[in-house]
């Protein structure tokens, strides 16, 4: 068998369950008590106005039947928690709207007295693995945004110091470790010191 | 006329865990027979027993046999977790109820089962919490290839982590295996503080003879230096065993040891109906206690229409050889209280004294684990000698 890493405990969690009420939501609530997750039933607005409040649970089940963008304090694909969406009618106009909302994943309808636990911990997980793309997407975007800052970084080293342009990059790589800087906060901080005039000067 | 109401009752009696089977069977009989010839609650059972023999695949359509036709609307059975998820969708299909009477490895509740078997909280946690105060924090972990050792493991890994300790190995054998050479050297290297066994039947067997096999040969594992920890050992199991087991530790929710006048009564009976020799576990008791749990809520209600008995089982409070039971209605598990005994001569488990306090069933191991003692603050551990006491 495989090592797992350990299950997350739901005992501290706060979710939010949207959807009109129904015995699909009373079924979802007794669930989640039985799990040790703290719910409520909301509908049709969620009780938090905006995306940083402290008031917003970890998780929230949404009614991908009835549900509509205008309910989610943030852009579609933009919520800051796990997302769990209740399917019921499997249209694909409906699942494609749950999925562009940013499901994590689903639970179908009519709701039993199973198939919770495990779609939290498939949510917890997915949610924190697209959080962790998001973010090393993020750094990467920049990264590739901040070229021209090491070209122009390297171009200024070579001909301010008379440097080849391998000896220029390995500077600004020796200056970036360092500094504890990566090579592009580098690259800014040596553009910022000595100035893009320094280079015309050398020119001159 | 006296009302009679038709009880499914489906047990394995051949196949791998036949013994449980049996067990399963015999204390459902029983405790049928009881209430028919008893004057106090004013209806009959009419059994309908059915025995799929061991093969899981058999489990669902024998279950839609007993409850299609309407007059069987409770089914006590079931012993793997396998046959249990095999009758679920009938029991939910034809509204009908399953009592499961087994310690499984939780994270299940389901509105049309009654569990009245241990949940891991009821079983593995109370282990490691003496484990980690008696022999310390570093166990192997053994099981088969399914989901009751892997399920166990993986709490067990869990607990380790939160206790401060360390897993010295883990090892899971194929269903059946037992050839255990690998998993006993292994063991002899890494030396651990104790082993947590969560193999089934055979390969549960095997293993423990070739432990103590190795404990003649290095009394560093000896069952009081180095024990071998179980959830699932019974007590007809260790005649199965033999001397091998003696010395080693199990947990249940009931050993035929635990000191009640109301035990020693059913022992009496359980022995002038199956003779002298008839071994009572938790699998003869949980089945006993289902269909006694059931019986009182029919007598409550005068139905066994299950919206009834879903409404009055917590209430009712049937006296059991262990004390009365009482049932938790938002998960519809048994409040238990685990044992931890230490098998000795003559296939029986004693008592150890430090254990024996109720336990609410928490399925979905929703309490935070510094609730669980000895499990709160690694440091309090005394991992040196073993101290077991033993009630007298």
């Amino acid at each position: 068998m495989t090592r797992s890493l350990p299950a997350p405990h739901f005992r501290s969690w706060k979710a939010l369950v949207l959807h009109r009420a129904h015995p699909a939501a009373d079924a979802l609530l007794k669930q989640l008590e039985k799990i040790g997750v703290a719910a409520e039933q909301c509908w049709p607005d969620l009780p938090f106005k905006d995306r940083g409040s402290s008031e917003r649970p970890d998780v929230i089940f949404f009614d991908a039947d009835m549900g509509y963008d205008e309910q989610f304090p943030w852009a579609p694909g933009q919520a800051p928690m796990p997302q769990i969406a209740m399917i019921g009618s499997e249209a694909p106009g409906r699942i494609e709207w749950a999925l562009r909302q940013g499901a994590d994943t689903h639970v179908l309808k009519p709701i039993g007295s199973s198939g919770v636990f495990g779609a939290l911990l498939i949510a917890h997980r997915a949610f924190a693995r697209r959080q962790a793309l998001e973010a090393e997407l993020a750094a990467l975007q920049d990264k590739q945004g901040r070229r021209t800052a090491v070209a122009r970084a390297t171009a200024l080293l070579m001909v301010r110091d008379g440097l080849s342009d391998k000896d220029a990059f390995r500077r600004l790589q020796t200056l970036a470790m360092a500094s504890r800087l990566s090579l592009e906060d580098a690259a800014d901080a040596t553009l910022a010191h000595f100035g893009d005039a320094d280079v015309g000067r050398n020119r001159a | 006329m006296e009302r009679i109401f038709d009880l499914g009752v489906l047990y394995s009696t051949e196949g791998s865990y036949a013994a449980l089977g049996q067990q399963g069977l015999a204390g459902a009989r029983m405790a049928i027979d009881e209430v028919n010839a008893s004057p106090d609650y004013g209806f009959s059972f009419r059994a309908e027993i059915a025995d799929p023999r061991g093969r899981f695949d058999r489990y669902g359509p024998m279950c839609d046999a007993l409850v299609r036709p309407g007059r069987v609307r409770h089914v006590i059975g079931g012993i793997t977790s396998w046959s249990r998820k095999e009758v679920i969708p009938v029991v939910e299909k034809h509204e009908a109820r399953l009592w499961y009477a087994c310690p499984y490895e939780g994270f299940e509740a389901n509105d049309h089962v009654f569990y009245l078997g241990a949940c891991p909280n009821q079983h593995v946690l109370p282990l490691f919490a003496h484990a980690f105060e008696t022999f310390g924090t570093r166990p192997f972990l053994v099981g088969s290839n399914y989901i009751w050792g892997w399920e166990n493991n993986r709490i067990a890994r869990e607990l380790v982590t939160h206790g401060g300790g360390e897993v010295a190995g883990e090892r899971c054998l194929p269903l059946g295996d037992t050839d255990v050479g690998r998993l006993i050297a292994e063991i002899r290297e890494t030396r651990p503080d104790f082993v947590l066994n969560n193999l089934i039947g055979p390969s549960s067997y095997a293993f423990l003879r070739a432990y103590h096999a190795l404990a003649q040969e290095d009394a560093a594992f000896l069952p009081e230096r180095r024990p071998v920890l179980s959830c699932n050992l019974t007590e007809l199991e260790l005649d199965i065993v033999g001397p091998a087991a003696i010395g080693h530790i199990a947990t249940a929710s009931y050993f035929d040891s635990i000191p009640t006048g109301e035990n020693r009564a059913f022992l009496g009976r359980v022995a002038a109906r199956l003779g002298p020799k008839q071994r009572v576990s938790a699998f003869f008791v949980g089945a006993y206690s289902a269909v006694l749990l059931l019986a009182e809520a029919i007598r409550r209600t005068g139905t066994d229409d299950p919206a009834a008995i879903d409404a009055v089982a917590a209430e009712c409070r049937p006296i059991l050889p262990m004390g009365p039971l009482a049932l938790d209605p938002l998960t519809k598990h048994a409040v238990l209280t685990p044992w931890l005994g230490r098998a000795v001569p003559g296939g029986r488990f004693e008592l150890l004294e430090e254990t024996g306090r109720i336990v609410m069933p928490d399925p979905y191991m929703a309490s935070p684990l510094q609730d669980v003692r000895g499990l709160g603050d690694p440091t309090s551990r005394a991992s040196q000698a073993p101290r077991l006491r033993l009630v007298q």
